[in-house]
């Protein structure tokens, strides 16, 4: 409210972090602009949350530098940086009541009364909050708290947003739900949002870039559809979507991709002793035993909804095939799998990189 | 067939079974329930009972206390006042309105004893009954102690919860030596004390920033906390007559700063101990979140933090307060007349030539426990649970 609204980027310079011998981040690259949501995806331990709490000011580089804007803010206190952080355990005040929540950034700029209430209202309407001002976290639902949580964030109009795991605490439906007003409300504020989760659904449905973190090693820094259909190493190909991409270990030889005494047509050519090609489930289809590239036995079949996961035992090889809702196999028979040589993705096993 | 020997049939257990058998999960079989209620009852009346025999003594007189034992006013001796009146009416100045002059003169000799150094103020002479004075003196000094020593370890254990020391071992052994350098250059080449500690403070900085970096052994948190514990260890008996000669060189014997500073003192440990499991128990998110909001350090520790463990500060308030109270040994040591304390007017009656006089000890012992057990139902209040609930997790 009080500063003036201004969208900055920011930007990490070759930030490295290590607890002691342990090294957290290394060589961390990234930049965001002005009003982007981006989305920080990463296993726990890969770093993202400390990447996040480097940016906030709560953990300090150990290496590398970090700008907000224009500015450089490595050893800027948190206070000073303009930011607003959700943390993922909401940490409401509890002897304060949902209004004094929200007006806590306020109040401690030491606000006039009149002004603050204001402020406080419109940010409690922003997040539907309004009629329960007067209430304690205690008595909050906890996609409630997540609202105060949130309003208490927006409340200062900082210039860089930061979530850290917000919605983890809730449960998938409500989840879903803020999911959606987390999105239509940044649209809305227009402030640069950086988002840590480990869940690839809200990276891919939240983001406008999703940075694919692991080990401390920036995996990938692309746009949601641009990770999912080019993954750029395997890491990145296993971890996004859902079910995940099968895997399948080979050689490459030439134009195919040979492994379970099957040959496989694939785009890229190349010679690669241990080689992994892989396919996602939606890519693949099941047929008959004789017509398709691969055949096997199901494993099991699991029936979601709109569609029927096949998983198939092929060799020492599982492959898990998205099929129609009206796929009546059974355990144990034969089937054939076709796998589209235009949607094999093909990986070096030992550095895990893509060949294109 | 798997299970049929425990099958368990809820009806028809035998009397033996239903007794050793609690009825439900999160309760008490019924002999274990006799065991437990009698034990109870048994310590409460073990407790209870040396209370009531300081109270019904209290009214005893010298007669019916040196017949032998008896336990029933009324019944087997006749209660009388004389040991309320000898302690309370019979010397002069033994009323209210001596407690309110004597606050006053409190009050007024330590604004004399802080203006010292630039005007002269002629302190008040006290005009209050022995009895009256030791109360008012047990209360003032264990109260003023007590809120400085709540409010100076509560403040260390939130810097030791929350901030990372790393003292450099190599530094505090120079820090040891050079004050092991000012006592011996001041006692025996005869340097002023002020010359020789501005030295050694200079020399310490310049080492410390000098040789500091080469220093590789350094001390945490944990280490620190342990030293300051470590100083509960000591037997209080053992410093007490270095506590005796310090006061003295510095002239503050039988005075109320005395006491104050020296029960502050002993007690900061305890409270520095208690305090900081508190402290690092509470989330950090809220601390770190406050900070991401602009709140300064000292904020924090007033808006957020201190209402947060205000259970664990009243519990801890609460025992340092009764740890004063009661405090003999450091009291009868460094007081002579003006700053007595109610336990030492409880000592003070077992007197050489008369015996001890149990009657009058009683009604004084009285008195003594009546503020605390006011103080412990003032304070349990804030003792309650749940404060932190709703802060954390959904």
């Amino acid at each position: 409210m009080t500063d003036g609204n201004t969208k900055a980027s920011v930007k990490f310079d070759a930030v490295q972090k290590s607890f002691g011998s342990v090294k957290v981040l290394e060589e961390f690259n990234l930049e965001v602009d002005p009003g982007e949501f981006l989305v920080l995806l990463g296993a726990s331990g890969s770093g993202k949350t400390t990447a996040l709490r480097i940016l906030s000011g709560l953990e300090t580089p150990s290496a590398g530098r970090v700008h907000i804007g224009e500015r450089d803010v490595t050893e800027v206190l948190p206070k000073y940086r303009d930011i607003s952080m959700v943390f993922q355990s909401y940490a409401l005040y509890p002897h304060k009541t949902v209004a004094e929540n929200i007006g806590f950034p306020l109040k401690v700029k030491k606000l006039p009364k009149a002004e603050m209430d204001a402020a406080i209202l419109d940010a409690a309407k922003q997040v539907q909050l309004e009629a329960l001002l007067d209430r304690y976290p205690r008595e909050l639902s906890g996609g409630q708290r997540q609202r105060v949580a949130l309003a208490r964030a927006i409340i200062r109009r900082p210039s860089v947003f930061l979530m850290d795991e917000p919605l983890s605490n809730l449960d998938a439906k409500l989840r879903g739900h803020m999911r959606a007003e987390l999105k239509h409300m940044q649209g809305t504020l227009g402030i640069t949002t950086i988002y840590v989760t480990h869940d690839q659904i809200e990276a891919m449905t939240l983001a406008h870039r999703v940075a694919v973190l692991e080990k401390g090693v920036l995996q990938q820094l692309a746009s949601p559809s641009e990770i999912y259909n080019n993954p750029a190493n395997l890491f990145v190909a296993q971890f996004i979507g859902s079910p995940a991409m099968n895997v399948i270990h080979g050689s490459l030889e030439g134009a195919s991709f040979q492994t379970n005494g099957a040959k496989v047509k694939t785009r890229v050519k190349g010679q690669i002793a241990k080689a992994v090609a892989g396919v996602r489930p939606e890519d693949c289809s099941v047929t008959d035993p004789k017509k398709g590239t691969i055949s096997g036995q199901i494993y099991t079949t699991e029936l979601i909804g709109d569609h029927t996961l096949v998983t198939v035992n092929w060799g020492n090889d599982q492959i898990v095939v998205k099929a129609h809702k009206d796929f009546d196999g059974k355990q144990g028979d034969a089937v054939g799998v076709v796998l589209p040589p235009e949607n094999l993705y093909i990986f070096d096993e030992t550095s895990g990189e893509r060949i294109r | 067939m798997s299970g049929a020997h425990t099958k368990f049939d809820l009806q028809n257990r035998g009397l033996l079974e239903k007794m050793f058998e609690p009825p439900a999960v999160g309760k008490m079989a019924p002999v274990a329930k006799i065991v437990v209620y009698s034990f109870l009852a048994i310590w409460s009346l073990f407790v209870l009972f040396p209370i009531y025999w300081v109270i019904i003594t209290s009214f005893k007189d010298a007669a019916a206390v040196n017949q032998g034992p008896s336990y029933f006013p009324f019944v087997d001796f006749q209660p009388t006042l004389d040991a309320w009146r000898i302690n309370f009416t019979a010397d002069p100045y033994c009323d209210m309105a001596a407690i309110a002059r004597q606050l006053y003169l409190l009050a007024h000799n330590s604004v004399a004893f802080v203006l010292s150094p630039v005007v002269t103020i002629p302190p008040m002479e006290p005009q209050i009954c022995k009895i009256y004075l030791a109360f008012t003196n047990s209360v003032v000094i264990s109260i003023i102690s007590t809120i400085f020593c709540v409010a100076v370890g509560s403040m260390a254990a939130y810097a030791l919860a929350r901030i990372q020391y790393r003292p450099k071992f190599g530094n505090i052994m120079i820090f040891v030596l050079l004050i092991v350098g000012v006592i011996l250059a001041t006692t025996y080449a005869g340097v002023p004390w002020w010359m020789s500690s501005a030295v050694a403070l200079a020399l310490f900085f310049f080492l410390a920033r000098a040789l500091g970096r080469h220093f590789k052994m350094s001390l945490g948190n944990g280490d620190i906390l342990f030293w300051m514990i470590s100083q509960r260890i000591l037997p209080p008996i053992v410093v007490v007559v270095p506590l005796y000669v310090m006061f003295q060189a510095v002239r503050l014997l039988d005075t109320h700063l005395a006491l104050i500073l020296l029960y502050a003192v002993a007690n900061l440990p305890i409270v520095v101990w208690l305090m900081h499991d508190f402290f690092a128990n509470l989330p950090i998110e809220l601390e770190e979140s406050a900070q991401l909001d602009g709140a300064t350090r000292f904020g924090i520790f007033w808006e957020i933090v201190m209402p947060l463990t205000r259970p664990g500060l009243a519990a801890t308030t609460l025992l340092i307060l009764v740890l004063n109270w009661n405090e003999y040994l450091f009291a009868v040591f460094l007081s002579t007349v003006k700053v007595q304390t109610m336990p030492i007017m409880v000592a003070a009656k077992n007197t050489g030539e008369k015996g001890v006089l149990w009657w009058e000890m009683c009604a004084v012992t009285v008195v003594m426990i009546i503020p605390v057990i006011i103080m412990a139902v003032l304070l349990t209040r804030f003792i309650s649970k749940g404060v932190l609930l709703g802060a954390v997790k959904g």
